[in-house]
């Protein structure tokens, strides 16, 4: 059976990331609930009491929700499981993401979808057969190459391997985002060095360091080109986004939980049109890489094709932080909106702003908005920058908030 | 004396500190967080005052802590 389109699952790391992945497109977006998550270190997690609000917006814009609930769990998480997955139940969010066989037996006795993390590592029919008695959807292993991950597809529709809900099991891989070094859900490092535990969610990406290698023995330092020799880079398959729809999945995840609005919506975009493009037929390489160039603005490690088809190993990054060509540097904050002549007012905390700037302002509601000045206004009237302590107005078409962040785009370099 | 204290929201239930000291730890059925056993709530703080001979185990879960959200002060 030919598919007619595939679900762009981007990550909501917060409010304002969420609203930037259904501006830029978002089928449906995951996030993570108090500390049993992939990212529990991260300080943007949502609260209980953010549920309802999260799964209300979403569904006024068609975008599914699921909670990420997947770390390893201990005996004293086992209430806060129920607790979590009680109150996605009753606010009508769409599936758990689950590893451990606690969460997903938890969640199928009160009835709610379950999908299947790649924490879990399926890698092959058999497991997928397995899983498909208590879930729908099953995010592959992210080190399984394309050809395989066509193998399992095949197999399902073959098979008529049916989840929970009757409809056939459903196949979810990453398309794009940070990588792990060991294979993921299995790694031990950050565990080992700090004490950290990666499968509960406290990765200190330890592997994003330099190292040398010192033959212990006579003392030899070995000399390596790449200090940074486990740091993957970053998986991006735009550019093959036509075999990775071609393999049979469904659903195209996006990594990022801990990244801003702006890699959110930008991501997101980027895979939404070239997935659109794939289906009407209009997808060429001149496009992919237009694409891969504006995600290259946004944070990234430089990009590989992951495991995916089938490269060798070696594809390490040759810097600890990201590549990306712009960043954003902060400016100040929303003070208020006059709807009737579209006019924002922001106060100013940090540099400046001048006329030509490139901005993005985001916001919990109003995710990200993206212009060029041109033109502000001060007490002093119509002036070509404005410095830190003013008051200043910028024309805008969409409105802004009072807890919202403008920020000016500058070269990486700067 | 010591003083213990504890940044509780930060937790994240990995259980070190009860396996170290667990006397003086344990963790909460409900929210699935450590719960620093006699402490007093002070706005997030959770903060106690106990004799020197539980000072090197509490060090030990300090150290041993994922978040770093335990301190343990000689005083």
């Amino acid at each position: 059976m030919k598919k007619q389109n595939v679900e762009i699952m981007a990550p909501a790391g917060g409010f304002d990331s969420m609203m930037a992945a259904i501006q830029g497109g978002a089928n449906s977006i995951y996030f993570g609930v108090e500390q049993l998550n992939m990212r529990a270190r991260a300080t943007m997690n949502f609260g209980l009491e953010d549920i309802k609000e999260v799964a209300e917006t979403c569904r006024q814009h068609n975008v599914r929700t699921y909670i990420t609930l997947n770390t390893i769990i201990y005996d004293h998480d086992l209430t806060v499981v129920k607790t979590i997955v009680n109150a996605a139940k009753d606010a009508g969010i769409t599936a758990i993401i689950a590893a451990d066989q606690a969460v997903i037996a938890y969640a199928r006795s009160v009835g709610m979808e379950v999908h299947i993390s790649t924490q879990v590592n399926v890698t092959n029919i058999e497991t997928v057969k397995f899983y498909s008695l208590f879930c729908d959807t099953i995010v592959l292993a992210r080190e399984l190459s394309l050809t395989q991950v066509k193998k399992i597809t095949d197999a399902i529709e073959h098979e008529q391997i049916k989840g929970p809900s009757g409809r056939l099991i459903e196949i979810e891989i990453f398309v794009h985002g940070a990588l792990c070094m060991a294979v993921s859900g299995k790694c031990y490092l950050s565990l080992h060095t700090h004490n950290s535990s990666a499968n509960r969610g406290a990765c200190i990406q330890n592997c994003r360091r330099t190292y040398k290698v010192i033959d212990e023995e006579e003392g030899y330092e070995l000399k390596i080109d790449n200090e940074y020799i486990m740091s993957a880079q970053d998986l991006c398959t735009i550019e093959f986004i036509d075999q990775v729809i071609d393999s049979g999945v469904t659903v195209l995840k996006i990594e990022g939980r801990g990244k801003g609005p702006e890699y959110v919506k930008t991501v997101t975009e980027c895979y939404r049109e070239a997935a659109d493009a794939y289906f009407e037929g209009t997808f060429t390489a001149e496009k992919a890489k237009v694409w891969k160039d504006k995600m290259e603005q946004v944070f990234n490690r430089g990009f590989w094709s992951g495991y995916y088809l089938g490269q060798e190993l070696g594809e390490w990054t040759d810097t600890s932080g990201s590549k990306a060509k712009m960043r954003k540097v902060y400016i100040g904050k929303g003070n208020k909106y006059f709807t009737k002549i579209g006019v924002a007012e922001f106060q100013i905390e940090a540099h400046n702003l001048s006329v030509g700037d490139a901005v993005i302002i985001t916001g919990p509601t109003t995710g990200l908005i993206e212009t060029k000045i041109e033109e502000i206004h001060t007490q002093n009237g119509a002036v070509s920058q404005a410095v830190k302590g003013d008051i200043c107005s910028i024309k805008l078409e969409k409105p802004i908030r009072k807890s919202d962040k403008l920020y000016k785009l500058v070269s990486a370099a700067e | 004396m010591i003083v213990i204290t504890l940044q509780r929201e930060k937790c994240i239930g990995c259980n070190y500190c009860v396996e170290h000291a667990p006397e003086r730890w344990a963790m909460s059925k409900k929210d699935g967080k450590s719960v620093l056993l006699g402490a007093r709530d002070r706005k997030g703080f959770h903060t106690v005052k106990v004799n020197d001979e539980e000072l090197e185990q509490n060090k030990t879960a300090a150290k041993s802590c994922p978040v770093k959200i335990i301190k343990v002060t000689k005083i």
